[in-house]
């Protein structure tokens, strides 16, 4: 019967497999269903949540309102509310900043680390150093640095006979020196990031440039550069992630202030539930992020899918 | 066109001596290869005429200009890698081209150099992949083709044969060696395998633990080993050696386990140098044969057959040693069977047991 069956299946038909193959696939789930499970419980679980806290009226400060269904009410805030946008507007300039100012400074770390230096060990921890160091923490040396008149900068700045400048009180400054930390902190990351790639050319082609009559900077851009893209992609991503989530160094330094001018949208929502306990409202604002987040990450998927080194 | 001069050059990494000083002069439009064992620094000496690697010692110059403080790209060489080193970003037309390119080549001039390299070496249709769509025999095409492209002066190879498999690689030695008739550009090849050096070689220089050998033709170095080393490096399959002690009147040879094998009067004179003293005693395959059953023939024990279809070889004892000789085809021999073999010792090369020079001219 199997012949004949065969025979007639109709040709788009996927091709059969073994018992082997089978039993491989099914060995397969079985050993990815506990992740998957994990997954469900960690992440879809939350999100389930946040959807539907985001729909219902749900104040901690007004208990004897209950939680009733509002539909999209708090979306509709959201799009009239000034404080968001400002909020919004500020997240996308973080990104559009310290993402491009962590990469490029992130690969000139990883281009020096990378140097034949005879002892290696106090190059790659002061690489590690940076990331290893708790965001806050981070945030609060930096804040120490920015001090109108203690502060480093400003010391070493009167030096030249500059300033003082009032780097966490006027607006512009605030969000450059927020800038400034939040590159310093997450370049160590990505120059790791890099450096792994870096690694992974081989030097034979190097000095087949070499051979070929590349100089120096003929080399970086010929050949580092776009050997290097599936890891300044993968850089991207992750610091774009958490560029969106920025949140830690302008709470430490700033506070948001002064006004709203250095606060991110992770900000205001920290704000919103925990300072002002709506957490209908909070909810809401989290999901317009978290879509905001996907929307960029699946731009950067895309470009993953093609690797230079083969098609 | 150039010659490549290399005058007492040495290298040392860091305090490890890798080079002890060689001298080898490579003519203009000579095809050398650089043989020998795994780790002996063909590998470093081939990259410091490249500029690579640094000169710790001695001089280097190509065209009679000294090269030890010119980087790689103003010597006027090529080098084809064993990994191929193809960039893997790019296409095999922009691979072949990138040298051009670097070099400030005009676009249609560049455009027709690598057309016609790429005749040159069949690879016309495969010009828009990139180096991970092809196989390994078109791999190492390109990477000739990008060296061909630029008619530099030198062409140099390491191993560039060593990741294909036999039917390809014999293939492409003789694509190699029709490059070399019809550039006749002045090439150094580097090599592990001795019937590549044979085969391609204008002369070949055997090194040895970071000492030159030998710098002589196939046929020199085949016929005329200056020790030991080279002598059983060169041939394939190996010179049979035993040690032996030979008496003042050279009319015996004992071979131990009181086997003694008469010596023709013939080969009296060549074994000259060993009477009435200990030597080596190397006989390459060829000159281990059947025996006619005269009185130079003496009994040896079969230890191993080998056919190779033309030809079949045969492991024999022959007291202590152990010879490898070369039977015809249809021998029908088994282990175990005894047999009369016919050693030609009038060409036979003596060794000094201890410095392993050779004692034979
Ligand atoms: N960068 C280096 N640092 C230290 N030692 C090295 C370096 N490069 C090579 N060597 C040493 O120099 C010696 C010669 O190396 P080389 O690569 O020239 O050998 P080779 O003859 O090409 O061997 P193979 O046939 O295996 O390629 C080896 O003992 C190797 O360990
Ligand atoms: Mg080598």
């Amino acid at each position: 019967m199997s012949a004949a069956t065969l025979d007639k299946a109709p040709p788009k038909a996927k091709p059969r497999l073994s018992p082997l193959e089978r039993s491989e696939r099914r060995l397969g789930f079985i050993l990815l269903a506990p992740a998957f499970l994990l997954l469900a419980v960690v992440v879809l679980y939350p999100i389930i949540e946040l959807l539907t806290t985001s729909v219902r009226f749900y104040h901690l400060a007004q208990p004897w309102m209950g939680t009733p269904f509002i539909g999209l009410e708090h979306y509709a805030r959201a799009l009239s509310d000034e404080r968001f946008w400002e909020s919004t507007l500020n997240t996308v300039l973080y990104i559009v900043i310290t993402v491009p100012g962590a990469v490029i400074v992130g690969l000139g770390l990883a281009l020096l680390a990378n140097q034949p230096f005879s002892i290696k060990w106090p190059v790659r921890l002061g690489l590690l150093l940076p990331w290893a160091l708790p965001l806050v923490f981070a945030g609060l040396i930096f804040r120490w640095f920015f001090e109108y008149n203690q502060g480093l900068v400003n010391n070493a700045l009167g030096f030249f006979g500059i300033g003082p400048i009032p780097w966490l009180t006027n607006p512009t400054f605030a969000f450059a020196a927020t800038c400034i930390a939040i590159v310093w902190k997450t370049s160590s990351f990505v120059a790791l990031v890099l450096l792994a790639g870096l690694q992974t050319i081989p030097k034979s082609l190097y000095e087949a440039a070499e051979i070929d009559g590349a100089g120096k900077w003929q080399q970086f851009v010929e050949i580092t550069l776009p050997m290097l893209r599936p890891a300044i992609v993968v850089a991207l991503i992750f610091r774009t992630i958490t560029a969106i989530q920025t949140f830690d160094i302008p709470y430490a330094m700033t506070n948001g202030g002064p006004g709203h001018s250095t606060e991110t949208l992770a900000m205001y929502i920290h704000k919103t539930t925990i300072d002002f306990l709506d957490l209908g409202y909070g909810s809401a604002l989290a999901v317009l992020m978290f879509i905001v987040s996907v929307i960029a990450t699946t731009g950067y998927l895309r470009h993953t899918r093609r690797d230079p080194r083969k098609a | 066109m150039a010659a490549v001069e290399i005058r007492s050059v040495r290298k040392s990494f860091g305090r490890v001596d890798v080079i002890h000083g060689i001298d080898i002069t490579v003519d203009d439009g000579e095809f050398a290869v650089l043989v020998g064992p795994s780790g002996c620094g063909k590998s470093t000496l081939l990259r410091m005429i490249a500029g690579l690697e640094s000169v710790s010692d001695g001089e280097i110059a190509i065209g009679g200009k000294v090269v030890n403080d010119l980087p790689p790209r103003e010597r006027d060489i090529a080098m084809v890698f064993q990994d191929y080193a193809l960039y893997p970003h790019k296409t095999v037309a922009e691979n072949i081209a990138f040298g051009l390119r670097m070099r400030g080549t005009p676009k249609p001039e560049m455009e027709k150099l690598v057309r016609e390299a790429s005749d040159i070496l069949q690879i016309g249709h495969l010009l828009e992949r990139k180096p991970g769509q092809l196989s390994g025999g078109q791999r190492q095409r390109v990477a000739m083709g990008r060296a061909i492209v630029r008619r530099p002066k030198v062409f140099l190879f390491d191993e560039p044969l060593s990741n294909l498999d036999a039917q390809l690689r014999a293939e492409m030695r003789i694509e190699i060696k029709k490059l070399h008739q019809r550039f006749g550009t002045t090439i150094v090849y580097v090599t592990h395998d001795q019937i590549e050096a044979m085969t391609l070689a204008d002369r070949i220089a055997i090194l040895k633990g970071g000492y030159l050998q030998q710098f002589a033709s196939p046929n020199t170095c085949y016929a005329r080993p200056v020790n030991r080393f080279v002598a059983g490096f060169i041939g394939s399959p190996p010179m049979n050696f035993a040690e032996t002690d030979v008496d003042a009147g050279i009319s015996r040879l004992s071979l131990g386990q009181g086997l003694s094998v008469p010596v023709s009067p013939e080969a009296r004179q060549r074994l000259q140098p060993a009477a009435g003293r200990r030597v080596v005693l190397g006989l390459r395959p060829e000159h281990v044969k059947p025996g006619a059953g005269g009185p130079s023939s003496v009994p040896a024990g079969v230890e191993l057959v080998e056919p190779l279809g033309s030809e079949t070889l045969v492991l024999l004892r022959l007291g202590d040693a152990l010879f490898t000789g070369r039977f015809p085809a249809e021998a029908g021999l088994k282990p175990g069977d005894t047999t009369p073999v016919d050693c030609a010792f009038a060409n036979a090369h003596l060794f000094d047991p201890q410095s392993g020079q050779a004692l034979t001219a």
